[in-house]
């Protein structure tokens, strides 16, 4: 177990976990967990059910305070920081039970995510000067682009509740990429899809990658996605790291192969 | 016409007031926020007005100089932002928070002297002759607030405080910052309550420790969630119909063959129909009568 780079890729870290730990009262649900993630990877995150993968999501995006360890990302320490300075810096998530704004429509979910590169206030705002006119506009734009990207842009009207199940993760990605992100976590981003869905998932996860030049981080339980998609992967299980390196060295690796693949 | 205004002056400034009052309501609960702290705010505004006009502004004439009063809503809305940093609370925590607020001001306006203890402030000059002339102040901070908030519900602020109130975390995670928004509508409640309760002083021409109560709360809670508590017109209509509520059941009570118990219950059993209004309204209308779904429906044309 090794943390460099993919064969042949020079390292350029974006995000640094160091000996990242949570405790809740006795139980250590992510146990010293280091590794790098290098820019423009997509590095995969699996593990069984309760390897405390989500918890250490939600350990790098603030939701949660550490235990002990520290988080570099782009060389600043980010470890203190709270989710919306987090997601200021150029983090953005989705969510493993999905939270979008359900009474909001799909435009507004993500026109709501530009809301950090926006800088008009109450008073602007409420005067509709020409500035604070064109801003929206733009934003609203950036966000039907988006939506066009993840194929939702014919309902961008409709309350975002309403939507299919598949078609609100894809929601989730265009709203989170309306953050303009340099690390983009996805959380189960495939769960609840069918086979066509996750080929799909994983033709536009590549795709963002290329064109947004963005480094992703994700957590999925359908390995042959993640051994097919992934330039590294890390396994964890009950809160440790047990694994990292390219898919295959992951996959004939016999600590991995004992706690845990063989799922689907 | 003009006995139709000496008349009913009174309960239509009224009226416009329990409009702006339900503004005030709805304003934190754009970002999900329970406040009950507008009578408190109500009573702070009505006080400083009380004691100024009373005790700082001298002034001749008969009337009581318009700017004034301007001046004395300018600081009862100053004295309101101050507000209170208690928005690390979530959800019930704060609304038991600003029942204790609004207590705590009831019980110093008793027992302070310069609040006039348990006898309160009398006598406050009046800058009008009539009170219906008060619409002169009342319908354009009504209108100003009506605009405020129909701006605000299509801004990028509004936005983030209807993300707020869908899913904090979310909007958290989404570069919002959920205190920050969460402060500013409950400043912007605040200021709101603050400017009727000035106005109000010298409208009711007395003030004491009766007004702004946790009772008033109930009742301003009342006109946003059965008015409607998605959007600012669900408030203002709320507002103006409730507050004529408890005069045409009173009118209803007069009404030739009814049994006694009737009468006297639709008269005085006010604070009990608001509160079944309250309970049927949230089971049967949980977004009040008004919603943007209606509103969408009544404007085929919109945007």
């Amino acid at each position: 177990m090794t943390d460099e780079p993919k064969v042949g890729k020079t390292i350029k870290p974006i995000l640094e976990v160091r000996k990242m730990t949570r405790r809740f009262g006795g139980l250590v649900a992510v146990n010293k967990v280091s590794f790098t993630v290098q820019k423009n990877e997509i590095f995969g995150l699996i593990g069984p059910n309760g390897a405390g993968k989500t918890t250490l999501f939600n350990l790098i995006t603030g939701l949660m305070p550490s235990s002990e360890g520290q988080l570099i990302y782009e060389g600043e320490e980010i470890t203190k920081l709270r989710p919306y300075q987090i997601a200021a810096k150029g983090i953005a998530r989705t969510f493993q039970n999905l939270r979008l704004f359900g009474n909001l429509s799909a435009l507004e979910n993500v026109a709501i995510a530009h809301h950090i590169h926006n800088k008009t206030g109450l008073i602007k705002g409420i005067l509709g000067l020409p500035p604070a006119v064109a801003e929206e506009q733009k934003t609203f734009a950036q966000a039907l682009e988006l939506l066009e990207l993840v194929g939702l842009a014919e309902r961008s009207q409709e309350k975002a509740c309403n939507f299919a199940y598949g078609d609100q993760r894809r929601l989730e990605i265009a709203r989170a990429l309306a953050l303009k992100p340099k690390l983009l976590l996805l959380d189960e981003p495939a769960a609840g899809m069918n086979p066509n869905e996750k080929g799909a998932l994983s033709e536009l996860i590549r795709q963002i990658r290329d064109t947004f030049n963005l480094t992703v981080l994700l957590i999925e339980h359908h390995v042959p996605l993640v051994m097919g998609l992934c330039d590294r992967i890390a396994v964890l299980d009950f809160g440790q790291l047990i694994a990292l390196g390219e898919p295959e060295a992951v996959k004939n690796d016999p600590a991995v192969i004992e706690a845990y693949l063989g799922d689907e | 016409m003009s006995d139709f205004i000496n008349n009913y002056g009174f309960l239509i400034v009224s009226m416009i007031f329990g409009a702006i009052l339900g503004l005030s309501v709805y304003l934190p609960l754009m970002a999900g926020q329970l406040s009950l702290a507008t009578p408190g705010f109500y009573a702070l505004g009505g006080y400083i007005a009380a004691i100024l006009s009373t005790q700082v502004f001298k002034f001749t004439g008969n009337l009581f100089p318009v700017p004034f009063l301007l001046l004395e809503m300018l600081l009862a809305g100053l004295v309101s932002a101050l507000g209170i940093p208690v928005l690390r609370l979530r959800g019930i925590y704060l609304a038991i928070a600003t029942i204790a607020f609004v207590e705590i001001l009831r019980v110093l306006a008793l027992n302070l002297e310069i609040t006039g203890g348990a006898v309160g402030i009398f006598a406050i000059p009046q800058p009008f002759q009539t009170q219906i002339e008060y619409l002169w102040i009342a319908l354009p901070l009504l209108i100003i607030s009506m605009f405020f908030l129909y701006r605000l519900e299509r801004i990028r602020v509004g936005r983030a405080l209807s993300a707020i109130r869908e899913d904090e975390l979310a909007a958290d995670a989404m570069g919002i910052n959920p205190t920050h928004y969460k402060v500013m509508s409950f400043t912007l409640g605040a200021i709101l309550a603050g400017l009727v309760g000035a106005v109000s002083a010298h409208f009711l021409n007395t003030w004491n420790a009766r007004q702004g109560t946790f009772d008033a709360s109930i009742i301003y809670l009342a006109f946003v969630l059965i008015g409607g508590s998605r959007t600012f017109i669900g408030p203002v209509l709320g507002g103006i119909v409730l507050t004529a509520l408890p005069e045409a059941l009173r009118a209803m009570a007069g009404i030739g063959n009814l049994p006694t118990w009737l009468a006297n219950f639709l008269r005085d059993g006010r604070l009990i129909i608001f509160g079944l209004l309250i309970v049927i309204g949230s089971v049967f209308y949980p977004q009040g009568i008004i919603t943007p779904d209606l509103l969408k429906r009544l404007k085929p044309v919109k945007r």
